[in-house]
């Protein structure tokens, strides 16, 4: 992410140039303004000529002018280069966590309003550096120069000490580094003990634990205002080496300079020249840049960390294969989380014709959600082969298997826009006609038509659609497709039965392949083939013959319900 | 205008002596640093003589370590009393909104941010107030040791002061709209993503990653606009401050210059005026500061408003009892209306009916985790409660088990394993010891830990709140079965949606808009097609 980071900023090389060559006119009063003052007061006034003195002082406000509108283009200019750079940046990490495979892994709200907030931190830090860095780079060389030019004997006396408070600054600054990260992790673990709590205040009167919950939380309150302290001692140090580094070079050319002003070698106008370019220029430039390399570029650091972590960057190269028939065939398909871990799926065998209608049943956690990601082309087996129309299908070209491929999981996306638009987002090409059908096809004309038709507008986070009714909307979006294989991945978790049998019916109406991952046993019922998962290797056959055969798959449906003879539709096909 | 946290401030101040201590060490570092550039000039005039003076030099170098010494002291002392008060606050805000329970006057987020940003802001308010008088001292002491040179040159100074405060306050105004619109794209994006991420299956299987992503973007154009707008009105304030100083700067050191000339002054004392008018311009470098202050006090009455909060009255729960559980005349605002209920001791009641029947209100206030508007809940024993979705506290998955019990690890283990999660905990990265946040759980398994929670406190009642609604049937069975040898005899009441569940009760609680509709057993009420429906969804 660092170097994500400093090559986007290298791409706005022009922009930082034209800043820097704004900053040369910022340097312009540090570069003649200490030698100004000093000629109005040696030439002008001390020498009893008040008009000399005062038109040198208009010529030092005359700088200052044209130094303060080189700062004015400086800060104008920094949006050319930061937002951009956060526009680069947010761009990059939004397409990180959207294309992240691994689906258990998925950011909720507060990672999100956690990356907001570290891009924010960024944006101001490199504004800060930038301001900053540039700030003390222009100005302490400018009066470097003009102290040079104006004080050439006593320049040593004055570059020595800067240079040991800055080398002193720069072997403090890792342990100041771990001591600000420190602070800021205790920060956020106490922002996620308090949500954590806070979230759960139903569970901690449960568990009659407020106790034990106030104690998480000022533990953490406590380690908090601990590491500030901390943080604060390292300031302390570091604020004393950079006073020392500004202030000795004053001392040491007063002390040093009675010999060389007796001798004739300094002129008053070249002392006082000297002092207002140590005190004017060069100590708030030092003082300004401690501030920001302690604070902000170390916040700088740990943000795009942080950010680095939320969005791993993806390299995925695409299959090129085309599939000859929209037929899936499985042979001994054997998948596992990881090389230790028990496997998931085991030795399967199965081939899908189109018209066929296929449910897998079994236990909660066994991993009947794989099967679905072993379909789509999400995960490649460990062993055996996925073949879809005699591809191995995570091969076959995106587009290809996009199309032909939907698959609808459980938890639903639906997005700020209208219902037109959230219709239409697998198949753009779909007329209001095509939309109408099947909304009414999946049973959803009541609800659209209490949001008010095509045109109704959906907020954010599904607000005012309830669980139901947003997956009623995800399967009317995958009705409309021309998608030869559907896979509904306890995709009807939250309708009640009788919405899940019509939404079933429907797609098993539609031609291709339907494949449920069944939340209720009563999607088995209207299947022509059942597989169960349970572990072991999968039992795959009609309801009637695995009733007959396997004691595990009869013991479901027991469990299932026992009266199901009396309230259940029986399979109509 | 006092406000209703100046109270709560007024407190933290009053806490402990640091604050004083910091004032202390305030008032000496900032005389050593009004003193400094009288006591330059005097080093610069005696350089300017040809002569050392060792005095002058080490009375420069003394006024110029108290200042550094005590910059650093305050620094130290300043981070210590900031996070001491606002630990302080932290820690008696969070106790009130654990003390005020469930459900809480004040929606999670909104509560996280009062403990979190609030209380932080509230707590610097003693660094606020001494850094304003800090900076209030300096420049009345700047325009008295500008008088003290020469009283023209404080009339000066003083009559730009002014000025500079007013091109000062029209910045703050402006920049205020453009970090609100600046804020509220960004706000936008955010939930753009999150909606995304919600659907994250959806657009991997579709491969619509980079379009979802233009999506999500989208609003990017206006936020750069926002920004663009910040840093425009930076500038402009840059410009005037940029301005302000040299502006000021001139005109002290024309009026030194006459003074010079006259010869009032020495070139020393130039500079002098010069370190003074810097120093007395500190002053307007405080308006953020004013801000701050502003944001302490608004902070402060946020705090103020939950601690203000009085606490509910809650009944003490009997223990040792037998387990009944009794209603009477039970309401709810706006969820139950007029309950009356008995669950006899050992029960397995099923308590059923649609969404918004008021099912979980009810489970609620049986074991007297919400209170109720009026009527009488009568129960004898102690109340476990498992959920659909539980919020998992602790530190490791093992706690969360034993949150708020001295349970040791083999009741725990005991626990997991009548809850049929046992196997599941195992195998996670490090065991039981496994932290909440890294561990990969989905919702039956929450669920599943949850249980197990509830037993492990061995309770008399037990309450199940749709608790077992992500577990396939066959899982739900065992549940059921562990339950039943792990607690035997306990009264046991479960929310439930499915018709097998209800089958099993003993006694099913019937509701309907917040009223009960009928009790009895699921054959009894079988016969009435509305409850059927209730099971098949009215079709």
């Amino acid at each position: 992410m660092m170097r994500f980071y400093l090559s986007t900023l290298a791409g706005h090389r022009r922009g930082v140039l034209v800043l820097l060559a704004w900053s040369a006119l910022e340097g312009v009063p540090a570069f003649f303004g200490g030698r100004l003052v000093g000629t109005a007061v040696d030439r002008g006034f001390a020498a009893g000529d008040p008009l000399a003195g005062v038109l040198w002082l208009l010529a030092f406000a005359a700088l200052a002018i044209a130094g303060a509108l080189g700062q004015r283009q400086v800060f104008a200019r920094l949006g050319h280069v930061v937002e951009p750079m956060r526009d680069a940046l947010v761009t990059r990490i939004v397409q990180g966590v959207l294309k992240d495979p691994t689906h258990r892994r998925t950011p909720d709200a507060s990672a999100v309003a956690m990356i907001t907030r570290h891009v924010e931190v960024v944006r101001d830090a490199t504004a800060g550096v930038l301001v900053q860095a540039r700030a003390l780079l222009v100005t302490t060389l400018a009066a470097l120069i003009g102290l040079a030019t104006t004080a050439a004997a006593l320049i040593w006396l004055v570059v020595l000490p800067i240079v040991a408070a800055l080398v002193l600054f720069g072997l403090l600054l890792p342990s100041l580094a771990r001591r600000q990260r420190d602070a800021v992790m205790a920060d956020e673990r106490t922002a996620e003990a308090t949500g954590t709590v806070l979230t759960g205040l139903r569970d901690v009167a449960a568990c009659r634990a407020a106790d034990e919950a106030y104690s998480d939380i000022a533990t953490q309150v406590g380690q908090q205002a601990r590491a500030t302290v901390t943080v604060a001692w390292a300031n302390a140090l570091r604020a004393t080496v950079i006073a020392l580094g500004g202030f000795a070079p004053i001392v040491l050319l007063v002390a040093f300079a009675p010999p060389l002003v007796a001798s004739g070698q300094l002129t008053t106008g070249a002392v006082l020249a000297a002092v207002v370019y140590l005190s004017n220029n060069v100590n708030p430039a030092l003082h300004g840049l401690a501030r920001t390399t302690s604070t902000v570029v170390m916040r700088l650091m740990v943000a795009l960390k942080r950010l680095q972590e939320a969005a791993p960057q993806q390299t995925d190269e695409p299959g090129a294969e085309v599939p000859s028939n929209g037929e899936f065939v499985l042979t001994d398909v054997t998948f596992g989380w990881s090389p230790d871990a028990e496997p998931v799926v085991r030795g399967l065998s199965l081939d899908l014709r189109p018209g066929d209608h296929l449910a897998v049943v079994g236990p909660s956690g066994i991993g009947k959600s794989t099967m679905a990601s072993l379909l789509t082309g999400l995960m490649p087996p460990d062993q055996g082969r996925v073949l879809f129309g005699g591809s191995p299908v995570d091969l076959v070209t995106p587009t290809i298997r996009h199309h032909a491929i939907a698959l609808i999981p459980q938890e639903t996306y639906l997005f700020t826009g209208t219902v037109r638009e959230n219709l239409t987002l697998l198949a753009p090409w779909a007329t209001d006609e095509d939309l109408t059908e099947a909304v009414h096809k999946v049973g959803a004309k009541p609800l659209l038509d209490r949001l008010g038709g095509l045109d109704a507008a959906l907020g954010h986070a599904g607000e005012g659609v309830s669980a139901g009714e947003a997956q009623l909307l995800a399967l009317a979006r995958v009705y409309v497709t021309s998608a030869g294989v559907v896979i509904l991945d306890e995709a009807t978790s939250h309708l009640d039965p009788a919405a899940e049998a019509r939404v079933e019916r429907a797609f098993a109406q539609r031609d291709g392949i339907l494949v449920v991952i069944a939340h209720r046993l009563s999607s088995a019922l209207r299947a022509n083939r059942v597989l169960v998962m349970d572990g072991g290797k999968p039992l795959l056959g009609t309801h009637e013959h695995l009733l007959k055969t396997s004691a595990l798959y009869g013991q479901l449906m027991l469990a299932w319900d026992p009266t199901h003879h009396e309230e259940t539709p029986l399979p109509n096909r | 205008m006092a406000k209703p946290g100046d109270a709560l401030l007024f407190r933290v101040v009053r806490r402990d002596h640091r604050p004083w201590l910091l004032m202390l060490n305030a008032a000496v570092a900032t005389t050593g640093g009004l003193l400094i550039p009288a006591a330059l000039a005097d080093a610069v005039d005696m350089a300017l003589g040809g002569k050392f003076v060792l005095f002058t030099m080490l009375w420069l170098l003394g006024m110029a370590a108290t200042e550094i010494i005590g910059d650093a002291i305050g620094i130290v002392l300043a981070a210590s009393i900031t996070s001491r008060a606002t630990a302080w606050l932290r820690n008696r805000l969070s106790r009130h909104l654990l003390a005020l329970g469930h459900p809480s006057p004040f929606a999670a987020g909104d509560a996280v941010s009062r403990v979190t940003g609030d209380c932080g802001n509230a707590g610097g308010v003693v660094v606020t107030l001494i850094s304003l008088a800090i900076a209030a001292v300096t420049s009345v002491g700047s325009v008295v040791a500008l008088a003290l040179l020469d009283w023209r040159l404080a009339v000066v100074f003083v009559v730009s002061v002014p000025l500079a405060m007013f091109l000062v306050r029209t910045h703050m105004q402006l920049t205020a709209d453009d970090v609100l619109a600046y804020q509220e794209v960004s706000g936008e994006v955010s939930a753009r993503l999150v909606d995304a991420v919600t659907g994250k299956r959806t657009i991997a299987a579709a491969g619509i990653a980079d379009r979802e992503a233009g999506r999500v973007l989208q609003p990017l154009p206006k936020l750069a606009e926002a920004g663009a707008g910040m840093w425009r009105t930076q500038a402009k304030m840059m410009w005037r401050a940029g301005l302000l100083l040299p502006a000021v700067e001139v005109v002290v050191l024309v009026t030194a210059g006459f003074g010079v000339m006259a010869g009032r002054l020495s070139p020393g004392d130039v500079l002098a005026a010069l370190g003074y008018a810097a120093l007395g311009m500190s002053i307007v470098g405080q308006v953020p500061q004013l801000t701050a202050l502003e944001r302490t006090r608004a902070s402060a009455t946020r705090i103020a408003e939950v601690l203000d909060t009085p606490l509910p009255e809650r009944a003490e729960t009997a223990t040792f009892g037998s387990g009944s559980v009794e209603l009477r005349d039970v309401s709810v605002d706006g969820a139950l209306h007029g309950v009356h209920l008995t669950i006899p001791a050992g029960t397995f009641a099923a308590v059923v009916g649609r969404s918004g029947a008021g099912k979980s209100t009810l489970a609620a206030v049986l074991g007297g985790l919400s209170p109720v508007d009026s009527g009488e809940v009568r129960r004898d024993g102690e109340v476990g409660y498992a959920f659909e979705r539980p919020a998992l506290l602790g530190a490791t998955v093992g706690r969360s088990i034993g949150y708020g019990t001295d349970a040791d690890e083999v009741e725990v283990r005991d626990a997991a394993v009548a809850a049929q999660v046992h196997d599941v905990l195992i195998r996670l990265p490090q065991g039981y010891e496994t932290p909440i946040a890294d561990a990969p759980l989905s919702g039956g398994e929450a669920q599943r830990i949850g249980l197990a929670r509830a037993i492990v406190r061995d309770p008399q009642v037990l309450v199940l709140d749709d608790a077992t609604a992500s577990l396939d049937t066959v899982t739900e069975a065992k549940v059921d079965k562990a339950l039943t040898t792990a607690l035997p005899g306990r009264t046991r009441v479960v929310v439930t949606h499915r018709a097998a569940t209800a089958a099993r009760a003993d006694l099913v609680v019937w509701l309907e808009n917040g009223r009960v509709r009928g009790t009895g057993t699921h054959q009894e009420l079988w016969d009435d097609e509305d409850y059927r429906s209730v099971f098949t969804g009215g079709e």
